[in-house]
C-alpha cells in the first residue's frame, strides 16, 4: 500500500449508543425458579453481548424492577462495564411506575448523549413480567403510545407463565409475546443478538420482535 | 480520478450484495462529474437503484454539458439539481421495469460537479463531500443528513428526496474533491457537526496527488478501505471517491 494511505489518522468519535432499558417484573409471584431463570437470562446476555466487540461498545444496559417499589438497580452501562446482578422476588406489580421510570431514565440518557455529542440508535425497554398490574397504568400506557408514535422509545412486553396477557396487549403498542416456560436463556440469547443487530443497524433498517425460539404462538 | 466501491465485513455476514455504487467522468471541457449512492439495507434493490441513480446523474450531466457550461453560479446550482431530478427518473424506471415499488430501491446520493474555479455539490442522505485546496484547507462542502436517530436518513426515493437536496456552491479552485459513504463518516469526521478530520483527508489528498496509474491506485485505495484498522472499526459498505485537479 502506498505510503500516503498509511499515513490516513481516523478519528475517534464517541461510539455510538444504543440504550436497553430491562424493565423487569420482581414481584412475588417470580420467587423462587422464575427469579432463578431470570438472573441466569441475564447473566446470559451479558456473556453473549461481551463476545461482540462492537456491540459491547455500543450497547447500554440498565436495569428497572418493581415490585411493591419500583428500582434502578443498574443505571445505564455498556456491557464491558456490566455486572449481572442477582435478583429477588416478593411483594407486588407496580408495573405503571415502572415502565415511567424506564421512560424517565431513557429521556435522561438522551439528553446526556445530546450534550456530549454522542449519537444513538432508538432506545429499548424490554419489559418482562408474570403478573397484572397492582397499580394505575394508564399514564404509562399514554406514554408508551406516544413514544413510539414520535419513534422515541421501542417498548417490547414479554409475558411469562399467568401473565395478564390482555393487559399487557393494551399496554404495548407492539404485540406482546409470551415466553414458553421458563425458557429465560433462549430469550435473552435472542435479546443479545437483538441488540447487536440494532446497535449496528444501517439506515432505514427496520427493528422488532421477529423470528424467535421462545415465545409460543 | 479513483474511486473504490468496497463490500462491508457485516454485509458478508448476511450476504447482501455490495450496496455502495459510484461513477464518474471528465468532460472535454475538463468538467469533473463524480456521484455515489449508498443503497439502503433494508430495500431489496438497494444495489441497482444505487447503481441507477450515479448512472443517471452521470449521464445526464455529461449530455447537459456537452451543450456549454454553466456561466454563474445559479447555473450550477440549478445543473446540480437538474441532476438529481434525473438520477430519480432513472431509478423510478428501473422500478417500474421490475414492477416494483420504487423505495425497494432507495439509496443515497452524493453528486459534485468540479471545474478550477468552482465546486457545485448536492446530497440526499448521509455521508459527506470533502475538498482541499491548495493552501492544505480541507473543507466539508455537505454534512450526513439524519435524524435523531444515527440510522435514520434521507433516500432519493423519497416523496419529499427533491426538496431535501443539500446543496453547496464553493467558489474557488478545488483541488481535490472526495465523495464518501456513511461507511467512511465516522473515521473521517468528527460527529455529529460533521467537520472534516485533515488527518484522514490529507494524506489522501497526497496519495492521489502522487498516483498517476489509475489501475494500481485503486487497488492501494481497496487495500486501504480492506485493511484491519478500517474493517475493525466499521463492518458497513465503503465507498470512497478521491479526485485531484492536475494542472
Amino acid at each position: 500500500m502506498s505510503k500516503a494511505l498509511e499515513d490516513i489518522g481516523l478519528i475517534e468519535n464517541p461510539e455510538q449508543r444504543c440504550a436497553c432499558v430491562l424493565l423487569l417484573d420482581t414481584s412475588g409471584s417470580m420467587s423462587e425458579a422464575p427469579i432463578a431463570a431470570l438472573n441466569e437470562g441475564l447473566r446470559v446476555l451479558h456473556d453473549t453481548l461481551s463476545t461482540d466487540s462492537v456491540a459491547s461498545r455500543r450497547v447500554e444496559v440498565a436495569i428497572v424492577t418493581f415490585d411493591s417499589a419500583v428500582k434502578v438497580v443498574q443505571n445505564f452501562t455498556t456491557v464491558d462495564q456490566f455486572q449481572p446482578p442477582t435478583l429477588g422476588a416478593s411483594g407486588n406489580t407496580s408495573m405503571g411506575a415502572g415502565i415511567e421510570k424506564a421512560l424517565d431514565l431513557i429521556t435522561e440518557r438522551k439528553r446526556a448523549y445530546v450534550a456530549h455529542g454522542i449519537t444513538y440508535f432508538r432506545p429499548w425497554i424490554f419489559m418482562i413480567t408474570d403478573g397484572a398490574p397492582t397499580d394505575s397504568t394508564e399514564t404509562a400506557r399514554l406514554r408508551i403510545k406516544d413514544e413510539e408514535a414520535r419513534k422515541g422509545v421501542a417498548f417490547f412486553a414479554v409475558g411469562v407463565d399467568s401473565a395478564d396477557m390482555a393487559k399487557l396487549q393494551e399496554i404495548s403498542v407492539r404485540e406482546p409475546k409470551k415466553l414458553r416456560g421458563l425458557e429465560f436463556k433462549e430469550l435473552f440469547v435472542w435479546l443479545s443478538r437483538s441488540m447487536q443487530r440494532a446497535s449496528q443497524a444501517q439506515p432505514d433498517d427496520q427493528i422488532g420482535l421477529q423470528a424467535t425460539g421462545w415465545s409460543t404462538v | 480520478m479513483i474511486g473504490a466501491s468496497i463490500q462491508g465485513s457485516g454485509h458478508e455476514r448476511l450476504a447482501v450484495p455490495c450496496q455502495d455504487a459510484h461513477s464518474w467522468a471528465i468532460t472535454e471541457q475538463g468538467v469533473l462529474l463524480a456521484a455515489i449512492a449508498d443503497g439502503a439495507g433494508s430495500a431489496q434493490y438497494a444495489e441497482k437503484g444505487a447503481a441507477r441513480a450515479v448512472e443517471g446523474a452521470v449521464h445526464y450531466l455529461r449530455d447537459r454539458l456537452d451543450s456549454g457550461t454553466p456561466t454563474d453560479s445559479e447555473g450550477y446550482s440549478q445543473l446540480v439539481s437538474e441532476a438529481f431530478r434525473h438520477a430519480r427518473l432513472a431509478v423510478e424506471q428501473e422500478a417500474s421495469n421490475h414492477e416494483s415499488p420504487v423505495r425497494d430501491f432507495a439509496s443515497t446520493l452524493l453528486i459534485a460537479v468540479a471545474t478550477d474555479k468552482i465546486a457545485a455539490v448536492g446530497q440526499i442522505g448521509d455521508g459527506a463531500i470533502v475538498i482541499g485546496d491548495d493552501e492544505d484547507n480541507v473543507m466539508a462542502l455537505t454534512r450526513p443528513e439524519h435524524g435523531e436517530y444515527i440510522n435514520e436518513t434521507v433516500f432519493l426515493t423519497g416523496p419529499q428526496a427533491l426538496s431535501q437536496i443539500q446543496t453547496n456552491i464553493w467558489i474557488g479552485k478545488p483541488r481535490y474533491v472526495s465523495l464518501f459513504s456513511d461507511g467512511l463518516q465516522m473515521l473521517a469526521l468528527k460527529m455529529p457537526e460533521g467537520t472534516p478530520h485533515p488527518p484522514f483527508f490529507r494524506p489522501l489528498f497526497r496519495f492521489i496527488a502522487e498516483t498517476s496509474d489509475t489501475l494500481s491506485g485503486r487497488e492501494d485505495l481497496s487495500s486501504f478501505l480492506f485493511s484491519p484498522r478500517i474493517r475493525s472499526r466499521t463492518d458497513d459498505d465503503l465507498t470512497l471517491l478521491v479526485c485531484a485537479h492536475v494542472d
